[in-house]
């Protein structure tokens, strides 16, 4: 028997960064707030203290911090004529659960995407010509300037205190920083984390060869910090044990470390561990959301009414949340209609190593998650594509995040992959590699989508989210051509051998790459090809809000994060001032 | 493990007979008669009040020094020199020392053998629970992460990054706390200690020395 509860005005499904940001303004607006998170409530201390987060095989192998796959796996294929089969393990990409959501095992990797990545249909054609691109290729303009953005990409990194280089201070080049990014009002809220060797041995390298070094923005900060909602936090300690773990020291930027202290002091917000949504619950019209349905961790099943339904869980589980309501059309690859599960994108990664003399050291174990050094020189659209056959590109860097001992073992290629020929390689390269991480775009095409799976199930019935996705065309060729760049930088480093491996499908789901999963309920101008508008406010269910990297239409060139930051402050701005003074469609369709 | 065990590698004993040997060539410069068995000259200075082979002097507040790695000595030392550190006393003799003379010191007491001393605790059972729990767990209400995330299990130091706190004095460990708190030290990267000790209430530095204090002296 479903238990009926208390109306409340706001509830918000996951309570990660996004849903706690969003909590945390309307709550303090003077708004009654439930946060239903389905994972158990966790904070600095004690559930993220060393020694017990320093272990490797329990959160790097067993993926303890991730969505249990168990109960509620993601079903894949490359291709729509193929069965699909549940992920029984993570590997590729790691959706995180609990309080605090997948941002606590992030790396902290904080970039803003540039003006033209949210314009990039227009400019594309306006650069290129409309013949440029595959035409399976469905990338689109993302109904949002970055100049609309700029505010709430600085109140975010203040909120994170991101430690970096400004490039770019209202259309001054600043000296020390990116070149290529669009312009911020101010400087970062803290200075560079310390650059490794790998990443002075980046810079010289990369300077020679007339590229334009930069510290990578990080939010394990590089010293102590109090943000403005009064919360503080503490310097990173180059422990090199970020993604995949939490931090223990109060140094990464995630919801305990930066917000969640102010929104559970709030008396107007509630929060429910253990409670899995099953659905947003819509009345006879099927225009309102009246609430939500969520089963709690002893079973029982509760139907929570609310005025206004934010989902902010994980980019795929944003996307099931809306199938399973069935709010919004379904997209069918077959006739390119319907909008839900379209535009899926991710990142494209490829990697350079770079393999030394015995006599450098590197010492890749003192590491943060983002204290590399990086050029943007081919990222986005900041080299000139004309007769390269592709759009997008990377970032291209030295970015040692950790030399943990059971992952980490560069070895040049032709080593045997086990026995004493591996191992003796093992000990031979270990301190003396540099690996340069390049994180490329992903566009969006029309045969990349998701939907629901007609075979599995989750634990409580529902059928599971269904991937199907390989690498486009134009993303292979842009890492073949951004890595071998990279293997010239890695050769004006000195290295005596630099083995570059670029992105080739198909893609696996069992190697690790990023869990930067974007798209499938994508923003934009036209309902015909989004499903929420510019202030991701559901076109079909106005009283719905779907926030999160799940609204990109296509992934550039950056980590996503700091971009969705943005968007979450840009979008309650909008629910704040707009919408919740006057409750209805903010954009007419 | 201790600090035997590690002196018995060969490039350990290596290192210790080329040690002693620049002690004898110091102390010949010096023209000052000493026992084979002690460290440079540079050392005597140090051990009218740090102790013979660096165990300290706990009543007084003076730290143990043997076992305490060479890194972690060199730098206190070249930071009582530069004030970063501040303490009168300690900064007239690091002010004194060379640069050469610091180094065979910070080697001389890292790798010093000294008895090990028990202090017999005057803490209260919720004290030594307190402060246990700030070392092994942290506080979220305070904000500090637990001290052997950087100092080690049990305190015993992390070789080259933190010194050990284990088996040192309660009214050392409270007056390096405090100074830390009062910024008249401030030779700790990251200001991490700074971070850490702000938080903390006269009562949390009780508790943490106190209970550091009482376990075994350690050195990773």
């Amino acid at each position: 028997m479903v238990q009926r509860l208390k109306e409340v005005d706001v509830v918000v499904i996951g309570v990660g960064m996004v849903g706690s940001i969003v909590a945390k303004e309307l709550a303090a607006a003077g708004y009654k707030v439930v946060g239903l998170e389905r994972g158990e409530a966790r904070f600095t201390v004690p559930q993220f203290q060393s020694p017990a987060i320093h272990d490797e095989l329990r959160f790097d192998i067993r993926k303890a911090l991730m969505q249990d796959n168990t109960r509620e796996a993601v079903t894949f294929r490359n291709q729509s004529a193929e069965k699909a089969l549940p992920i029984r393990r993570w590997e590729s990409f790691l959706p995180g659960t609990g309080l605090g959501g997948s941002m606590v095992h992030w790396n902290g990797q904080t970039y803003r995407f540039q003006a033209n990545d949210f314009e990039l249909a227009t400019r594309t054609r306006e650069r290129y010509g409309s013949n440029f691109l595959d035409p399976d290729v469905t990338i689109q303009d993302w109904g949002v300037t970055y100049s609309e953005l700029e505010p709430h990409y600085d109140r975010f990194e203040y909120l994170l205190g991101t430690s970096g280089k400004a490039g770019n201070i209202k259309g001054q080049i600043v000296p020390g920083g990116d070149p290529f990014e669009s312009p911020r009002s101010r400087e970062y809220p803290t200075p560079p984390q310390k650059e490794h060797y790998s990443g002075a041995m980046f810079r010289k390298a990369a300077s020679s060869l007339g590229y334009h070094p930069f510290p990578q923005p990080s939010s394990n900060l590089s010293q102590p910090y109090t943000n403005p909602e009064g919360v503080k936090l503490n310097a990173c300690v180059f422990c090199g044990f970020c993604e995949r773990y939490a931090c223990e020291h109060f140094a990464k930027s995630v919801p305990q470390t930066i917000i969640l202290p102010v929104l559970l002091a709030n008396p107007n917000f509630e929060l429910r561990t253990g409670c899995q949504v099953q659905r947003i619950n819509l009345d006879s019209t099927r225009k309102k959301a009246t609430g939500v349905t969520y089963i709690d961790a002893a079973g029982k099943e509760f139907e929570q009414p609310a005025s206004l339904v934010i989902t902010s869980s994980f980019a795929l589980n944003n996307v099931r949340m809306l199938l399973l309501s069935r709010i919004g059309a379904p997209y069918d690859p077959a006739t390119a209609k319907g909008v839900v599960g379209r535009n899926y994108a991710y990142q494209t990664m490829s990697s350079v190593a770079s393999f030394f003399d015995e006599d450098v050291f590197i010492n890749p174990f003192m590491a943060s998650g983002a204290s590399g050094t990086l050029i943007n020189d081919f990222a986005g659209d900041n080299f000139d594509h004309s007769g390269l056959g592709f759009i997008g590109g990377s970032f291209i860097g030295a970015v040692n995040t950790n030399g943990r001992p059971i992952q980490y073992h560069p070895v040049p290629p032709g080593t045997p992959s086990w026995g004493k020929g591996w191992k003796d390689a093992v000990v031979k390269h270990y301190n003396h590699t540099v690996m340069f991480s390049l994180h490329g775009s992903s566009v969006s095409t029309r045969q990349n989508y998701l939907d629901l799976d007609p075979t599995y199930k989750d634990a409580w019935g529902q059928p599971l989210l269904r991937m199907t996705f390989d690498f486009p065309q134009n993303d292979l060729k842009m890492a073949a051509y951004v890595t071998a760049k990279a293997v010239e930088i890695g050769k004006a480093m000195g290295a005596k051998q630099v083995a570059g491996s670029p992105r080739k499908a198909p893609y696996t789901t069992t190697q690790y790459q990023t869990t930067h999963n974007t798209g499938g309920t994508v923003m934009g101008s036209d309902p015909s090809t989004s499903v929420v508008n510019r202030y991701l406010q559901s076109w079909d269910v106005p009283n719905v809000f779907v926030i999160g990297a799940s609204v990109y239409p296509q992934n550039a060139s950056w980590n996503p994060t700091d971009t969705l930051g943005a968007l979450t402050y840009w979008a309650i701005d909008a629910i704040k001032n707009k919408y919740l003074k006057n409750p209805g469609r903010l954009v007419s369709a | 493990m201790t600090r035997r065990a590690l002196s018995s590698t060969p490039r350990r004993v290596e290192a210790a007979r080329a040690l002693t040997l620049a002690g004898l060539m110091m102390l010949a410069a010096h023209g000052i008669a000493r026992a084979e068995t002690t460290g440079p000259a540079s050392a005597t200075v140090c051990e009218g009040c740090h102790g013979l082979h660096g165990e300290g002097n706990a009543p007084a507040g003076i730290p143990r020094l043997a076992g305490q790695s060479a890194e972690y000595l060199s730098k206190q030392l070249e930071d009582y020199a530069s004030g970063d550190r501040a303490n009168p006393v300690m900064q007239n003799f690091a002010k004194a020392l060379s640069h050469a003379d610091i180094e065979a010191v910070a080697t001389y007491f890292s790798t010093a053998d000294a008895p090990r001393t028990v202090i017999p605790s005057t803490a209260s059972v919720p004290q030594l629970a307190l402060g246990r729990r700030l070392a092994r767990q942290g506080s979220e209400a305070k904000r500090v992460q637990a001290c052997d995330s950087c100092h080690g299990p049990d305190g015993i130091g992390v070789l080259h990054a933190a010194p050990y706190l284990a088996g040192q004095s309660v009214q050392y460990l409270t007056s390096a706390l405090t100074s830390f708190q009062l910024r008249t030290r401030k030779n700790d990267p990251g200001k991490l200690m700074t971070s850490v000790a702000g938080q903390l209430s006269a009562s949390d530095i009780a508790a943490a020395a106190a209970y550091f204090s009482s376990l075994p002296t350690g050195t990773p």
